[in-house]
């Protein structure tokens, strides 16, 4: 992560009040713009502010407050000057740009005739989520992936923020390039919200390895049919299972003989169990493998690997 | 003999200023069409392709062979290479330069040279809206013109040789 490419995200105008936050890219978390607020950055789990000079401060007293004119021309120059090129993203709540960072969005919602969003105005408040690419983050969890040199179904289970897409992204690169316990495979994902690619005009700007097919911005249920009947792949990830359509697609993946790689919100393996929709999922054994992970002080990390029977799995 | 010749240059002169004058006209309504058909294809690929503004610029600069090829390549360069240049500043002031030698109308050049800055749309049939009303704008103009540059385009060669005739008349 390279300081100018969060220099990049701003318009050429503003980019000098950005350059101290800039020099912090490795570790800069989150940047909030909100319209008459103070600019506020993470870096390393802690807050900070902006002044006017674009210096560094603790206290929001003493933070630049962004105008509602601005924050328009930050949207502007984020959708390349193309905003309607970005409506769909804009409904969801989200872009994402190039360098694979998620810009969140909030402002007023444009409702039609059947109370659906149809469109957003007025975006006052920006979160930019700069995506950090972990790699090795996956390698802890390598070994108890595959059996018999074969890529075993695999789901991911955190509460929200607890590492899974970045977990998941690293599986995918590491499957798809192939490691000591098995080689690389065609591994196929539906990134339904960009997260784990970061795809900017369809290139994938995350390393997913030299296999990966992917399919940005479609519906899993749709797009992990699509890719089987496309793409032959051995291996589908998706990111956060969250409806009965989502996991009986997976169902219908599995019975095509494809290996899942999935990850779903979820504080432990009986609370995923409880889920609906996720019942007969586990009740047929569709995975291999249940990834339990949590984040302490910052740090994601694993705690539990379980097995098809939902038992403690050791070291293989 | 030096009055025949002097005759002639002076015909011939005449012949080729309402020759150029005709030209011109004529150029014009070779830009007005190929303009329109530029908007057409940027609406088309607003509508359909939903790709952005500076894509739209790259594509058309490897689409099209015309002396707008180059310009909208120079728009593609700089505002997509990271340089966080305003789309809409750029593409007015590239444009502008680029039409500068046409004989296109002021409000005609306007009409494209500004179009950028109505780029604020969130949908697309909205924005594609737009761009079809500068392409109408345009169209219109092209249709108008055409019919009238074939006679206008006569009476002009007509008038140049008949001032040409006068003129020699009275000065040899």
């Amino acid at each position: 992560m390279r300081a100018e490419e969060v220099l990049f995200l701003f318009p050429e105008e503003s980019r000098d009040r950005w350059r101290e936050a800039a020099k912090l890219a490795k570790r800069l978390q989150e940047i909030r713009l909100r319209a008459g607020m103070p600019l506020s950055i993470l870096v390393d789990n802690r807050e900070y502010f902006l002044d006017m000079q674009g210096r560094i401060v603790d206290r929001p007293e003493e933070a630049d407050r962004p105008s509602p004119e601005e924050l328009e021309h930050m949207l502007g120059h984020l959708c390349r000057y193309s905003i309607y090129a970005f409506a769909d993203e804009i409904r969801q709540g989200f872009l994402t740009v190039r360098g694979g960072h998620r810009v969140g969005l909030a402002g007023q919602v444009i409702l039609d005739g059947e109370g659906r969003i149809k469109n957003m105005k007025y975006i006052r408040y920006l979160n930019i989520r700069i995506a950090h690419q972990i790699r090795g983050a996956a390698d802890a969890l390598m070994p108890f992936l595959f059996e018999e040199g074969r890529v075993v179904s695999t789901l991911l289970i955190s509460p929200p923020g607890g590492g899974k897409t970045t977990m998941l992204r690293d599986l995918i690169r590491q499957v798809s390039d192939g490691t000591a316990y098995g080689p690389g495979v065609n591994v196929s994902v539906v990134d339904e919200r960009s997260e784990i690619a970061g795809s900017y005009l369809g290139v994938s700007q995350n390393d997913v390895g030299i296999r990966t097919d992917v399919l940005d911005g479609c519906p899993k249920v749709e797009g992990m049919m699509r890719l089987i009947r496309s793409m032959a792949p051995r291996v589908l990830a998706v990111d956060e299972v969250g409806s009965l359509a989502d996991a009986q697609a997976m169902q219908m993946a599995g019975g095509c003989g494809c290996k899942l790689l999935a990850t779903i919100h979820g504080g432990s393996l009986e609370e995923v169990r409880q889920k609906n929709y996720m019942r007969y999922v586990m009740e047929q054994r569709l995975f291999e493998r249940y990834v339990m992970m949590d984040r302490r002080q910052g740090t994601c990390r694993i705690v539990e690997i379980y097995d098809r029977e939902g038992k403690p799995c050791t070291r293989r | 003999m030096y009055k025949a010749v002097g005759f002639l240059c002076i015909l011939a002169g005449c012949a080729g200023w309402g020759h150029s004058l005709a030209g011109q006209e004529k150029e014009r309504v070779r830009h007005l069409k190929v303009l329109s058909c530029l908007l057409g294809q940027i609406r088309g690929e607003i509508s359909y392709g939903k790709h952005t503004m500076p894509e739209i610029c790259l594509l058309l600069k490897e689409w099209n062979d015309t002396c707008y090829s180059e310009c909208f390549g120079r728009i593609y360069k700089r505002t997509s290479e990271e340089s966080g240049t305003d789309f809409p500043k750029v593409w007015e002031e590239e444009l502008w330069k680029c039409m500068e030698p046409f004989p296109l109308r002021e409000d005609e050049k306007r009409t494209v040279a500004e179009l950028a800055k109505s780029l604020r749309f969130r949908e697309e049939s909205g924005q594609a809206g737009r761009v079809a009303q500068a392409e109408a704008f345009l169209e219109g103009r092209y249709r108008q013109s055409a019919e009238a540059c074939e006679n206008k385009s006569k009476m002009l060669h007509s008038v140049s040789i008949l001032t040409g005739l006068l003129l020699a008349i009275l000065l040899l």
